[in-house]
């Protein structure tokens, strides 16, 4: 995956949901990065793919909210690069104030604290954009009707949660 | 804190259904001309839509999270289940090396204990070399020459050097000149020491070369054998062929006997 033209089919399908390419990345090179970040920055193989995840799904982000726009040359040492810079902002820094955290991450926040199966339905409608028949069948659910109700309780779950820390932080 | 968001509760079932398409068309144009016409119920609107955007976004992270997790939970097991197998792989090996060198010791043991003893140079000479038996009684006649009696009684007994020592006391006129130095040799090869062999040799070969004297052929074999126990294997071979050729020598069939066998290595 290296000719411009290829890298430009990445982003694409990154921008419309296909994740295989950071997946077969983190297949391929989690060995190496941790040996790498082992050398770099003495940490353990399991911290370092943690952090290579976490690289990963910003690296994401980046592609999915528009603001990497073209994808780089060479992807690796993209990664490598924002992994050190994960590293320096994570020694350097303290936690960002609540009021400098975005919309999205303190959504993303209370995601986590739904159940997980509403965190599956949920990601199932909202990103996979499975229709309700097809929910239903993931999850076992004996009918559409069924799913779109559940979806619809998760939903609102979700909502709730956000009102209630809205109105605790006011 | 972020300023009070807009309260989509009563909102929710109507715009979950009309985003999700589960609405009639009768029900969808009402709703479209409501939206046009409530300016609450279009802010509700574009509330709702913000959220699920943001919720595509959440979703896309998560389920990027998610899978990596997973991924890296089977990445995990696979390189546990590779490890246990190259262990599994090098603890077989180790058993089979072990198992093999056990093997060779067991082998090299049994083979210790039943291989064939290596015969000593004693115990081959032994075997084939024929000693002269020595003049008879008769021969000597003991009352006119007692000290060559003496000498083939002190042979015989297999005291060598004292009857070496009783032999050279023995007159020249009592004794032909090819038996003083046949015996000589004789006691000389007899006794345990190699320089007593290499002594030996000198007095057979002289009698060997004496073609008239009746113990040529006899002192021939015994010099044969006197280079064969001085290790000049030529030497000894040549001379010994000489014997086996002579059908007229008494020790023939000793010396053809020993040329035969492999205790005389070959040239």
């Amino acid at each position: 995956m290296n000719s411009p033209q290829q890298l430009a089919e990445v982003l694409t399908s990154l921008r419309i949901g296909n994740q295989s390419y950071l997946l077969s990345f983190y297949e391929q090179n989690r060995d190496l990065f941790a040996r790498w970040a082992r050398r770099q920055h003495q940490l353990t193989p399991v911290a370092a793919h943690e952090l290579l995840r976490t690289v990963l799904v910003k690296f994401y982000d980046q592609v999915a909210d528009g603001r990497l726009t073209k994808l780089p040359p060479d992807v690796r040492a993209y990664v490598y690069g924002l992994a050190d810079e994960q590293i320096r902002s994570a020694h350097t820094t303290e936690i960002l104030p609540k009021d400098e955290a975005g919309r999205r991450q303190r959504l993303l926040r209370l995601f986590r604290q739904l159940g997980l199966d509403c965190q599956k339905m949920l990601m199932y409608f909202y990103f996979r954009g499975y229709n309700f028949e097809k929910v239903a069948g993931k999850m076992g659910f004996a009918n559409a009707n069924v799913a779109r109700l559940q979806k619809a309780a998760c939903l609102r779950k979700l909502y709730e949660l956000r009102m209630r820390t809205e109105d605790a932080g006011r | 804190m972020t300023p009070p968001s807009f309260d989509l509760r009563p909102y929710l079932e109507e715009l979950e259904r009309f985003a999700d398409g589960q609405m009639t068309p009768a029900e969808q144009a009402a709703f479209e001309t409501r939206l046009e016409q409530d300016a609450t119920l279009y802010q509700a609107y574009q509330a709702y839509e913000q959220l699920t955007a943001d919720l595509r976004w959440v979703a896309g992270h998560e389920t990027l999270h998610q899978r990596l997790v997973s991924l890296d939970r089977r990445l995990d097991q696979r390189q546990e289940a590779l490890t246990r197998i190259r262990r599994r792989q090098r603890k077989t090996q180790q058993q089979w090396g072990a198992v093999v060198v056990v093997g060779v010791l067991a082998l090299l043991a049994i083979w210790m204990v039943l291989r064939p003893a290596m015969p000593t140079p004693e115990a081959t000479w032994a075997r084939y070399y024929v000693p002269e038996a020595g003049l008879s009684d008769t021969v000597v006649n003991e009352s006119r020459r007692p000290l060559l009696a003496e000498a083939m009684r002190q042979y015989r007994d297999g005291h060598y050097a004292p009857a070496l020592h009783t032999l050279r006391r023995v007159p020249a006129s009592n004794l032909g000149q090819d038996t003083l130095l046949y015996y000589s040799g004789i006691l000389l090869l007899s006794q345990e020491e190699p320089e007593q062999f290499r002594a030996a040799q000198p007095f057979l070969r002289r009698v060997a070369m004496q073609s008239t004297s009746p113990l040529a052929g006899r002192a021939r074999y015994h010099l044969g054998m006197a280079y064969w126990r001085n290790q000049q294997i030529t030497a000894a071979r040549n001379t010994l062929r000489a014997v086996a050729n002579d059908a007229r020598n008494p020790y023939q069939d000793a010396a053809r006997q020993l040329l035969r066998s492999e205790a005389l290595p070959q040239e």
